[in-house]
């Protein structure tokens, strides 16, 4: 009996000694939406090197993937029990984060050469509000129209280079007996990157960005027709039969897999999808990319490319701001930039990171594009407010099934938008 | 003669045991069920988004909104067919099941068979179910698609989860598919208990298979019926899982149900003390349904 008290004893002794070691250690909180695979390669591998560097720092990471991810972000907000360091997509999304102050202002620690100056400018404003820098964008992302090129040769077509020839394209597509785009909008967010570009390309650039961001006066929110044009234009996508049959009863991953299989002649991809046609039966018929072309004599502007940088914020409670910035500065390093672009097949936002050495060829020349274009129109249904963002991802499904008209769209976004700004 | 006094303290007494052999359950109940429903109804007169820590009362407007939010009446109807249809399949359909299995019509070895099999589905995790349909149900590619092709069936081809018309009632098939053999078989288990010797009695007076069935099967698992129909409806009225999973609502809130739309509202739309107001009326109806349970019980 002593014995067994004495063993007892000591493993109480023990087990009560464990919290003891693990509090001298500074614990930093880490969440992000990159649970896969080769994403969590480079983020342990990260954390792992970031820790035998700073020993008295102990990163505790937790990935979700990425709808899991707008949950539990929220449900944590709620709850007030922000990570110190957690991902946000730019725009809007993050824009609410910084206007309720749920985040730590990052301007004073960010300038200067040494840091500021990896990313460009491009990339850093999403990630502002009120002049103020509340997020570290980490990579950038883009999107293009992929097409097979043996498809494209088999019917002697080629590359469009104005938005009337790509329409021109879709139907000579459709009359050769192809299907012209694969396209799965399950989840709606799908259809709001053709719409979101559609959007840039139809509606005068200031005009929509004093919507998206409700700084128009409540009257005169969404009134500019571009708008219904615009979702007039991709209803007719839908319409004409440029799109597969029930589009809205598959995943974008299951359209993606009708292309590489070469059911389809292109699909709407994004930059960091690239890496998943290598090895893959159209890399071995071969791919190309183009951006939807320019839009002749449209109100709004054809240099936009449809895309956004995702980033990470600090929490404004964080109890730990100095370890959460030395740990941001890290993985943004151009060492650690280089490691994220070959480890994950990813864009990095940090400047000469995305190399011959670290990427494909593709993704280099999608990167190329990106940097020649004059800016980004980001993601819709992370800029617009979330209300008049939910009009349009329902509407996308709507328009395609017929049960809802471009008119009718536009009036639920205004009432939406303006229900909205008289809240703020 | 026992004192009075005495009487009352160990009355008392056993009353107190009583309570405190009930006290966990009771705190539990209090704590994770009562308390929060009660705090929910308070949460649906605010309206404060999941980023913010302000809040701002707004009385009964949020139960305004929610009349006229036009979602709102399609998920109601939704869940309604739902139940509708859960009940019809689920109790009628699985009871004629059970009795068919019950009666010895089939052999031994196919009884089992079927018994398995219609029993298999109630096994899988919803989320297995949900996907492995959506591939089935994939319009072109799908399963379905493909045989109603090569059956010359292929004017009913349709995009089954993608059009508004078809969503919801494809959604409720494959719920109707995972949980009829588990209605079944506790109709099997009921009908069990029924005496052989008045399915012998009748049999001997020449009564058919479906006279049997009304007048013996019927009335004696009527205690059954009614309370697998009440789980049913409540089943139907608190749907999530698999309307999630194979629609999330879609398209164009066509297939929303009122589990899909409060989950939306607080977690997409941040709409916190609207997605309260939901979840209130969804506690009030089921409150209603339960209440109902115990009167036709107490009838009985």
């Amino acid at each position: 009996m002593k014995h067994l008290l004495a063993v007892t004893a000591l493993a109480t002794g023990i087990l009560a000694s464990l919290p003891g070691l693990a509090q001298d250690k500074t614990v930093v909180s880490f969440l992000h939406k990159f649970p896969e695979p080769e994403n969590m390669a480079y983020f342990d591998a990260a954390v792992a090197e970031f820790e035998a560097a700073n020993p008295s720092i102990d990163i505790v990471m937790e990935a979700v993937a990425d709808e899991p991810y707008k949950d539990k972000i929220r449900v944590l907000m709620a709850s007030d029990q922000v990570p110190d360091i957690y991902f946000s997509w730019s725009g809007e999304f993050g824009r609410k984060f910084a206007r309720e102050g749920r985040t730590l202002d990052l301007t004073e620690a960010l300038k200067g050469p040494e840091w500021q100056s990896r990313f460009a400018a491009a990339s850093l404003e999403p990630f502002q509000f009120e002049g103020k820098q509340f997020g570290i964008p980490v990579n950038v992302d883009s999107k293009y129209m992929i097409y097979n090129k043996a498809i494209f040769e088999k019917h002697g077509l080629s590359v469009p280079t104005t938005f009337a020839e790509f329409i021109a394209l879709n139907d000579a597509l459709l009359a050769a007996g192809e299907v012209p785009i694969a396209y799965g909008n399950q989840s709606p967010w799908a259809a709001t990157h053709y719409i979101g570009d559609l959007f840039a390309k139809m509606v005068p650039d200031d005009v929509r960005q004093a919507d998206y961001q409700l700084l128009a006066p409540a009257d005169q929110l969404y009134t500019h027709p571009g708008y219904v044009e615009a979702l007039a234009l991709y209803k007719s996508f839908g319409d004409k039969g440029y799109f597969n049959n029930g589009a809205n009863a598959i995943s974008h991953q299951q359209a993606r897999g009708a292309f590489i299989v070469g059911r389809s002649a292109m699909v709407y991809l994004e930059l960091v999808e690239f890496y998943m046609l290598a090895d893959t039966p159209v890399a071995e018929q071969g791919w190309g990319f183009f951006p939807l072309p320019p839009m002749e004599g449209a109100a709004g502007r054809n240099d936009l490319l449809t895309g956004a940088p995702d980033g990470f914020l600090i929490s404004a409670k964080t109890e730990h701001p100095e370890e959460a910035l030395a740990f941001l500065n890290f993985i943004t390093s151009p060492d650690q930039a280089a490691k994220y672009v070959s480890t994950t097949g990813m864009t990095s936002a940090v400047i000469g990171s995305v190399t011959e050495q670290t990427t494909t060829p593709e993704t280099l020349a999608g990167l190329k594009a990106l940097e020649d274009a004059a800016g980004m129109a980001l993601w819709l249904d992370t800029d617009m407010d979330t209300a008049s963002a939910n009009v349009i991802l329902a509407a996308g499904q709507g328009l395609l099934s017929g049960d809802e008209t471009p008119e009718a769209v536009m009036e639920k976004v205004r009432a939406a938008a303006k229900e909205t700004l008289a809240q703020r | 003669m026992p004192d009075r006094s005495d009487h009352t303290q160990a009355t008392l007494r056993q009353s107190l045991q009583g309570w405190l052999w009930v006290a966990p359950a009771l705190l539990f109940l209090v704590v994770f069920v009562y308390g929060p429903a009660l705090t929910n109804i308070r949460f649906s007169m605010f309206s404060f988004s999941a980023m913010s820590l302000d809040w701002d009362f707004v009385g009964l407007n949020n139960y305004l909104r929610l009349w006229n939010d036009p979602k709102f009446m399609t998920a109601l109807t939704n869940n309604a067919i739902y139940a509708a249809i859960s009940v019809t399949c689920q109790v009628g359909v699985a009871l004629v099941l059970a009795a068919v299995l019950e009666a010895r019509v089939f052999p031994n070895f196919s009884a089992n068979l079927f018994r398995t099999a219609l029993f298999l589905p109630s096994i899988l995790p919803v989320v297995v179910v949900g996907l492995v349909w959506q591939l089935l149900l994939t319009p072109t590619t799908g399963l379905i698609d493909q045989i109603l092709w090569e059956t010359g069936l292929a004017s009913w081809s349709r995009a089954w989860l993608g059009e508004p018309d078809t969503a919801i009632f494809a959604v409720i098939f494959v719920s109707q598919w995972q949980w009829t053999g588990y209605i079944m078989a506790l109709f099997m288990v009921a009908i069990r208990a029924v005496p052989r010797d008045l399915y012998e009695a009748m049999e001997i007076d020449g009564a058919s298979g479906v006279q049997q069935f009304w007048h013996i099967t019927v009335p004696g698992v009527r205690e059954t019926i009614l309370i697998v129909t009440i789980i049913t409806i409540l089943g139907s009225l608190k749907v999530f899982d698999i309307v999630w999973v194979m629609t999330a609502g879609g398209p164009n809130h066509s297939s929303e149900v009122l589990g899909t739309m409060m989950y939306r509202a607080a977690f997409r739309d941040d709409m916190i003390g609207y997605s309260s107001t939901i979840a209130t009326v969804i506690f009030f109806i089921a409150l209603t349904i339960g209440l109902v349970q115990i009167k036709l019980q107490k009838d009985r």
